[in-house]
Order: C-alpha cells, then sequence, then structure tokens
C-alpha cells in the first residue's frame, strides 16, 4: 500500500473518526485506525464495537492495499505535522509496520492485520428518513444535558427517540431524563420516519454525532433498526447500537397539573441564578426562589461563606416558595434562546415545568430541592 | 425403632456435645466454678493442650460428702437458690458443666469443707462415678482431668495441635482473669509456667493482660444510666489494631462475644478510624440481672438485652463523649517504637515504664448533656490565644522572641520550625511536639464540614418518578420502622404495597450518579446485621471526608510561623484533632523526659 494525501484533509478525517477509539482498550486492534486505500480514495474506520464510524477522503493512491495503526498516535502525529505538507504512507512488504512521510519528518507504525478488525455496521436498517442539520442539532441540545451516566439505570443512558401522532400531525419526539430532570423536544415527523420504533440512543453517539454534525451538510441521512441506527451525511457513516431497554413512560412523569404560572426574562433570570449560587455549598448548589407578587427573590446561603439574594421581575400572581440544584436550573435555562421563559408550578415539592416562550418545541421538568 | 429415654450417660455426653467442645471449654467451666465458690486464688495445670491432664485447683469454700455426690449428677446445682432464671447471679447455673466433663473423661476431685472439716475425694470414669473416700486436701476444690474426651473418639480427632488448644485455653484464662482482677490466677503448660497473676486493681490487670502501653493509650470508660453501668478502657484511635480479637466485653462479669456489643463499638469509632482497623477495649457492662438474659447460648458466649437499643446507645455515645474529651490526646505508644528505633542498635536497652494513673471521669447522663469540660478547656485556650502574638514570618527556623513564650504554655506549644515541608516541629514547656500538617489539616477541614452539614439544613433532591425498590415483606416492613431516622438524612422512603418500598427524594449531597437500589440494599443489611442503621451518614461523611481530603493543605507547602501557630491553636480547639480521618495520629508528643531518655540522660 502507498500513498500520499493533504495533511488538512487528512486531519480532518483522522480527528472525526479517533473521537470513537477509548484511550484504553484491553483488546489492541480497536484501539487502531483501518486504512483502506483504492480508486482515489482512502478510507478511515474505527470503532468500540458498540460505536463504528467511516470515513472517506480523497488521495493520490499509488498502489492499493489497506492496514490499521494505532488511532491517537496516528492522529497526534497528523496534527504535529505543518500545515499545508503532504503527507505520504508507505506500508513495509511484510505488512508489519507503515511508515509516514511528510517534509524531512519521518515516522513508523506497528500495524495490525486488518483481518482482526471488527465491524459492527454492515447489515441493512430498514427505516429511512432524512433531517436537516439543525434540527438534529436542536433535538440533541435541548435534551443531552439531562441524560443519565448512572449504570445501573442503563436504559437512561441515552436519548430516547420515537415518533408519535397527535390530533393527525406527526411528530418526533426525543426525551431524556435521570430521574432528577426531564427533557422533552418534538419537531415535525421527517417523512419515512412515521414508523420508526421507539429507540434510546446511547450517550456516546449522541455526544460523537453532536461534534460531527457542526460541520455536517445540509440534511443528514438516518436509518434505524430494532437495534442500530446509522447517521449518514458527506463522507462519513455513523453506526450505533441501540441501548437494549424499555425507556419509562416519561409522560406520567409531565405534570398536567400545575396552576401557578410564573413569566420572566430568560437571561436575567440565568445570570441571576449563577450569580446567586456562586454562594452556595459546592455539590448540592441549592438555591431557593421566593415569589411574591411581582417579584421573585433567589437566595443562597452557607453559614460560613455568607449569603446571597437578588431579585428579579416576573409577571404572575403566585406566592410561594421552592429550591432548586442550581446547576439543574442552569442547565435548562441556556437552553433558552428566546427573552421570556414560563415555569408552571404547583408547590414546594412538586415537578416543575419550565419551558421556552418563543420555543414551544422543547419542555423541561425539574424536581426542586427541599432544603 | 421406638422411641425411649436415652441413658444418663448418653444424655450427658449429648450435653457436654454443646458445652464442651474443646478443652478451653472445659477449662472455662471449672474456673467459673472456681469463682462462683468465692476463691481468690486459682490454679490451672495443662499437659499436652489438655489432653492429657487438665488440673484446676482453687481456694474456695468447697463441698461437703453430700455436694460431691450430687455436683456429679445433671441439673444439680447451688447456684439458683431461688430457683429463678431470670435472678442468675452467678456466671454457672445450669449444673451440666461437670456431669458433661465427667461423662467424656476420667475425673476426679478433692475437696475440703469447712462444714465437714474434713476432705472427700471421687473418682468418675466415662460418666461412672464410685463411691466418695475420705482424702487429704487443705482447702477449696482440686479438679483432675485425665483423658479428654477418651469416651467420644470423634470429638478428640477434631482437636487441634497442642498448641493452639493451649493458646485457645491460654486466651479463656485471660477473658477470666480481666474479669476477675481480685483472683489470683496461675496458668502452667507441660510443667511450665506461662501466667502468674496476683491479685490486683482493674487497672493493672488490664495492663498486664494487653500489654502496658494500653492503659496508657487508652480512654478511662464510665456511664451510669438507670441500673446500667459500662466501665473499662478503649483505645484511642491512634492506638489500633488490624483484627478485633482484642476486644473484650463482659456482661455481669461473663465473658461475652457479643455481635450487638461488637457492633456497636465498631460504629462509636466508624468515624476516627478506617473501616480495616479496629480499637483495643475492655469494657465491663453492668446490669441488674433481669435485664439480660444468659440462657441463649451453650457456651453462654452470647447474650440477650431486654433493651438492646437502649444498650447500645449508652455504648455509642459514651465511648463518642470520652472520644470527643480526649479528641486532641494522639497515642503515646508511638513514641515507644520511635525510642526503639534508636535505641535498637544499642547493646542495652533500659526502658522503664511508669504506667500512669489515668483519672476516671464519670459522666451522669441526663439526656446527651453537653459537655462542659471540653467547652471549658476550649474557652481556656481561647483565652490564651486572645494574648497577642506575633512571630516574624519563615518557612525554615523560627526564634521565638521572650516576650512571646507564653504561647509555648498551649498544649501543643510554639512552632519552631518546618521540615521536609510537611512537619511541624513545635515546642512546649515540656517537650516537643511533631505534627503531620496535611493530616491535621484535613481533620481540622473535616470537622470543619461536618459542624455545616449539621447545622444546615440537608439539601433533599426529589426523583422524578419515584424509585420502586422490590423487597420481601418482612424486609420491607424492618426498613420502614427506620423510615424517620432515614428521613433526617434527606432519604424519603414509603411503602409500595407490602413487598416493595418506593423512594421518593435522596440526599442532594449523594448527587445523580448514586445507586439508590444499591444503597437500599446496603442499609437494610447493615440494619439486619446491628439492628441499626448509620450507612447513609457514612456515606455523607464519606463525601466530606473526601472534600476534606482536596480542601486540606497538602503536605509539600511551606508555611509562615503565623500559619503554623494558627494551624496548631486550631487543632487545639477542635475535637477529635488527635487522628486523621483514617486513625492515623495527626501529631506526636515527645516529653523532655523521653527526649532525655533517648540521650541517656535518665
Amino acid at each position: 500500500m502507498k500513498f500520499s494525501i493533504d495533511r488538512a484533509a487528512l486531519l480532518r478525517a483522522v480527528n472525526h473518526v479517533q473521537g470513537v477509539v477509548e484511550k484504553r482498550n484491553t483488546v489492541p486492534i480497536l484501539s487502531n485506525v483501518l486504512m483502506k486505500a483504492e480508486d482515489g480514495v482512502l478510507a478511515l474506520a474505527a470503532t468500540d464495537m458498540d460505536l463504528e464510524i467511516n470515513e472517506a477522503v480523497a488521495a493520490q493512491i499509488d498502489q492499493p492495499g489497506a492496514t490499521t495503526v494505532p488511532a491517537h498516535m496516528l492522529h497526534d502525529i497528523v496534527r504535529k505535522l505543518p500545515d499545508g505538507s503532504s503527507v505520504s504512507f508507505i506500508l513495509d512488504p511484510d505488512g508489519h509496520s507503515m511508515s509516514v512521510k511528510a517534509g524531512r519528518s519521518n515516522f513508523k507504525l506497528s500495524c495490525l492485520p486488518i483481518a482482526d478488525f471488527p465491524e459492527i455496521g454492515a447489515g441493512e436498517l430498514p427505516s429511512e428518513f432524512s433531517i436537516s442539520s439543525s434540527d438534529l442539532r436542536g433535538l440533541i441540545d435541548r435534551t443531552k444535558f439531562a441524560m443519565s451516566t448512572e449504570e445501573t439505570r442503563y436504559y437512561l443512558n441515552g436519548i430516547y427517540l420515537h415518533a408519535f401522532e397527535n390530533e393527525g400531525v406527526h411528530l418526533l419526539r426525543a426525551v431524556a431524563t435521570d430521574g432528577h430532570r426531564l427533557s422533552r423536544y418534538e419537531m415535525p415527523c421527517p417523512t419515512g420516519a412515521e414508523g420508526i420504533p421507539g429507540i434510546i440512543i446511547p450517550r456516546k453517539a449522541i455526544l460523537e454525532i453532536r461534534k460531527l454534525v457542526e460541520e455536517a451538510a445540509d440534511t443528514i441521512k438516518i436509518n434505524i433498526s430494532e437495534s442500530k441506527i446509522r447517521f449518514t451525511f458527506d463522507h462519513i457513516v455513523m453506526t450505533s447500537k441501540l441501548i437494549d431497554g424499555t425507556f419509562p413512560d416519561y409522560d406520567r412523569v409531565i405534570p398536567k397539573g400545575n396552576d401557578k404560572i410564573v413569566e420572566l426574562d430568560a437571561k436575567a433570570f440565568t445570570s441571576a441564578i449563577d450569580r446567586v449560587s456562586t454562594i452556595s455549598d459546592g455539590k448540592t448548589r441549592a438555591v431557593k426562589i421566593a415569589m411574591n407578587g411581582k417579584v421573585m427573590t433567589l437566595s443562597a446561603s452557607t453559614p460560613e461563606a455568607g449569603s446571597a439574594t437578588e431579585e428579579v421581575e416576573i409577571a404572575s400572581d403566585a406566592n410561594m416558595e421552592i429550591g432548586f440544584n442550581a446547576r439543574y436550573l442552569l442547565d435548562i435555562t441556556s437552553q433558552i434562546e428566546g427573552d421570556g421563559c414560563r415555569m408552571t408550578l404547583a408547590d414546594s415539592a412538586s415537578p416543575t415545568i419550565i419551558q421556552d416562550n418563543s420555543d414551544p418545541s422543547a419542555l423541561y421538568v425539574l424536581m426542586p430541592l427541599r432544603v | 425403632m421406638r422411641i425411649r429415654h436415652l441413658p444418663d450417660t448418653l444424655i450427658n455426653q449429648i450435653a457436654a456435645g454443646e458445652v464442651i467442645e474443646r478443652p478451653a471449654a472445659a477449662i472455662k467451666e471449672l474456673v467459673e466454678n472456681s469463682i462462683d465458690a468465692g476463691a481468690t486464688q486459682i490454679n490451672i495445670d495443662i499437659h499436652d493442650g489438655g489432653k492429657s491432664y487438665m488440673c484446676v485447683a482453687d481456694n474456695g469454700f468447697g463441698m461437703n460428702r453430700e455436694e460431691l455426690i450430687a455436683c456429679l449428677d445433671r441439673h444439680a446445682t447451688s447456684k439458683l437458690p431461688d430457683n429463678d432464671l431470670l435472678h442468675i447471679e452467678n456466671l454457672g447455673f445450669r449444673g451440666e458443666a461437670l456431669p458433661s466433663i465427667a461423662s467424656v473423661s476420667r475425673m476426679e476431685i478433692f475437696t475440703y469443707s469447712k462444714d465437714d472439716r474434713s476432705a472427700w475425694q471421687i473418682r468418675v470414669e466415662g460418666g461412672k462415678k464410685s463411691d466418695p473416700m475420705p482424702s487429704s486436701h487443705p482447702s477449696g476444690t482440686k479438679i483432675e482431668i485425665r483423658d479428654l474426651f477418651f469416651a467420644t473418639p470423634a470429638r478428640l480427632k477434631f482437636l487441634k495441635t497442642d498448641r493452639s488448644e493451649n493458646m485457645a485455653i491460654k486466651d479463656m484464662i485471660l477473658r477470666l482473669a480481666m474479669a476477675a482482677p481480685h483472683i489470683g490466677f496461675t496458668l502452667q503448660f507441660d510443667g511450665k509456667k506461662n501466667l502468674n497473676l496476683s491479685p490486683s486493681s482493674q487497672e493493672e490487670r488490664l495492663g498486664l493482660l494487653l500489654g502496658r502501653e494500653f492503659p496508657q493509650n487508652a480512654m478511662p470508660i464510665l456511664a451510669v444510666r438507670d441500673t446500667i453501668k459500662l466501665e473499662g478502657l478503649a483505645s484511642l484511635p491512634t492506638y489500633n489494631k488490624g483484627n478485633a480479637l482484642s476486644q473484650y466485653l463482659f456482661v455481669n462479669g461473663r465473658a461475652v462475644k457479643d455481635r450487638l456489643l461488637l457492633g456497636a463499638l465498631k460504629g462509636a469509632y466508624c468515624d476516627v478510624l478506617a473501616r480495616d482497623r479496629y480499637p483495643v477495649a475492655a469494657l465491663f457492662l453492668t446490669l441488674s440481672p433481669e435485664d439480660v438474659d444468659v440462657n441463649v447460648h451453650p457456651a453462654k458466649a452470647e447474650v440477650r438485652f431486654r433493651e438492646a437499643a437502649h444498650i447500645r446507645g449508652l455504648l455509642v455515645s459514651t465511648i463518642r463523649h470520652a472520644l470527643l474529651e480526649h479528641g486532641g490526646r494522639s497515642a503515646s505508644s508511638v513514641q515507644s517504637p520511635l525510642q526503639n528505633l534508636i535505641t535498637q542498635n544499642q547493646s542495652r536497652v533500659n526502658q522503664e515504664y511508669t504506667p500512669q494513673t489515668l483519672p476516671y471521669h464519670t459522666i451522669e447522663y441526663a439526656s446527651g448533656a453537653p459537655n462542659h469540660r471540653n467547652q471549658a478547656m476550649a474557652e481556656a485556650v481561647q483565652n490564651i490565644y486572645n494574648a497577642p502574638h506575633t512571630l516574624p514570618p519563615s518557612s525554615k527556623c523560627e526564634i521565638i522572641p521572650e516576650e512571646n513564650n507564653n504561647i509555648k504554655d498551649f498544649p501543643l506549644g510554639a512552632a519552631r520550625a518546618q521540615i521536609h515541608e510537611n512537619y511541624i516541629i513545635s515546642q512546649t514547656n515540656d517537650g516537643m511536639v511533631m505534627i503531620d500538617q496535611h493530616a491535621a489539616h484535613e481533620r481540622l477541614v473535616y470537622e470543619r464540614f461536618k459542624r455545616q452539614f449539621s447545622e444546615n439544613n440537608i439539601a433533599v433532591q426529589g426523583l422524578l418518578t419515584p424509585e420502586i425498590i422490590e423487597l420481601d415483606p418482612l424486609k420491607t416492613e424492618n426498613l420502614l420502622s427506620y423510615q424517620d431516622d432515614l428521613k433526617a438524612y434527606g432519604l424519603d422512603i414509603d411503602a409500595f404495597g407490602t413487598q416493595a418500598i418506593s423512594v421518593s427524594a435522596i440526599p442532594a449531597l449523594l448527587g445523580g450518579n448514586i445507586d439508590i437500589k444499591r444503597l437500599i440494599h446496603d442499609i437494610i443489611d447493615e440494619i439486619e446485621d446491628k439492628g441499626s442503621t448509620k450507612l447513609l451518614e457514612d456515606k455523607i461523611f464519606e463525601i466530606l471526608s473526601r472534600r476534606a481530603c482536596h480542601g486540606s493543605i497538602r503536605s509539600g507547602r511551606r508555611m509562615s510561623a503565623d500559619e503554623m501557630n494558627h494551624l496548631l491553636r486550631d487543632m487545639e480547639a477542635t475535637p477529635l484533632s488527635g487522628q486523621c480521618n483514617h486513625g492515623r495520629p495527626t501529631y506526636i508528643k515527645l516529653s523532655l523526659n523521653d527526649i532525655e531518655k533517648l540521650f541517656k540522660r535518665r
């Protein structure tokens, strides 16, 4: 195998695929990236057995072939090479090592045979639909912060995606919760997605695809089966296994009877929480909120450090007190892009709904903190 | 086969199977008899691990001819005068031991009773007794046992080596001797004297048996609540061991291995010792016989309390109070390894210990009265502290100006130097102190966190969906009886049917990454094991302790004299500052006396 490629193009592609490769592996081949050169294209692939990414990039192929090299090392090398250089790769005839040359730099990387490289991406994924990259970004951003990292409840370690019909309108919904808060985002169902099964996309796939769509083309093709999801765009194909579990009936968690409605300025609210919580205890981050007429008073205190209060104007006739974890509140309010947000409360021990006035597609539920 | 009555010898052998499982158990029964007989001197002689010959001789009140014959019959005893099992004031009461031992060995009893004014002897072989014969015996009773277990060869086969049997016998004698300091004991193995204890005070006896450094490194414990009295010695946290073998517990003078008491002891120390370290303790619990049932275990190693929670609470709170009171003290035993280290290479080690007599503090409990003594000390320290003092800053060596000499009056003295960027050397009026700055500061921060935690309301994070945990009905009921205790720490549980509980809120400090199901199961395990739960508190304190470690100054940090002195004053004012969160000492005190010894000036 022998080929050469522009450093910038290679770096972009290697950067994409190496995110999938775990830092530490018990199976050596999983630390490697697969490189296949043929027909003027260099194809890269990396996997952690649950998530696989393939990317193709144009290269000048002198002699076709394939091998695998350590992914993070390759990434570091290409990253440190001078911009604008051309990198040439030559696989030794015995296949045990590959030399990498750029300018006067010379590296020799040890290789592992491609026969050992696992492939999980293959197979037919029957449901297919397309989604715009901005919709996918919104869907992920509005929900991903609520994903749980607690591994015994593995079915919460991801985003639940399902399609449903409401009064003749087909909607696609993404939901995430960690038991303390819940986020729900809905959008008009893309054509072809109406019949998809409810799936849980694992955390790692969510975080990786979110990085990739940042620089992606306008539309992203998504294929889904009972056990896998595949994202296809530009020259990238990412396939992930799905979490095999049942997502809880989240609709029951969303309170229906909350009657106290508070309208307030999202930006002012966010920065007030941020300021007041400077005082609160590092781990619990408790912030108290008292509402009285047209004023909301946020307060925090620790006996040693001191106390803080800040007032925020509200449009409401609610008269109550409630406590929250400031970090949870900020996670939610920082997703609100419009000027106004609405809190819908019942009492100091019941879940509270928070919504963006300018964007009805997202809904957040937060459980209060009893302080 | 028809149901029939077993012959007496067989019945005794069956009883022996329960009570006399090894030579040490036989010795225990015999020595307890001697103690119950009012002896002041008991001599024990063992050959071949007790397999070939054992002899227990006392100077108690002995038996007359009739008693001598009767004592070998089952359930014949002098120890239940009122026929009331609720009123057991002796160590024995069942009247089973002698016939049981006699049924599996060759036994000879020599006894002299004052009211008979003559001595008798009797011989029993495998349960068959001869007629008593007149004998010549000076006073008390002597029992010789030959060929123990000859009648039950299976039991004989399961005995361990002579050495381990000797060890078990010695351990048994130690326990009995601890509880009866007024009695002299001698113990011989194969003709060689192993133990010779003359009658002495409780504390001397403990010192002799547990090592001389124990009383010096122990806190005197004395508490009286209603009719219950707890006394004894418990080690300072810095004086600890890798196993629980050195924990001696006595209930009404009877050595017991009771899980409730051992668990309470561990619980009392849990905040100052690492999980795998154990305090050394000898604790004597005295309560009226009606409040304790000793008739629950064949060898009486376990007892049952009428008010177990009450006893547990007394033990835990008494030791905790003592820990607080002695919180500033750090084990002085670390000095002896130090001295050993220095004197090791010298030809003659001549160390004289003068066992210190520690004052016994009486703590009268009304209902958790505040610890005035400690407060007074803190105030006194505060007063000295208010005197102005400033020292020129330096991280190497400090000269204290004359006018500031009064800061040497503080228990931890005046910081003189910091060495290896971790150890503070300070000078006191009567010696010097070395302080581990990281360990000390970590403890101070931890204590501050704990104080804040208890002063603040506990922040409780509600759960969107209650976590339902399925349990069997007994466990559910058991757990629910601790509902209020758990709620106080921020864990809200409720019944969910009879076979499950629902968790609706958790302490916010535990964060979002906690496995609630496992937490609940761990709490249940602890309740079942110890009859109470401190797990949640432990978990929370563990988090605080971890944060304390991150939030405290590390070794390698250079400190100015002011900083060092400030640390020392903080340590004096903080309870439990004598050890870090893992039971290591935070400081070591060397008295001038010790220093002079090291230099052979004394």
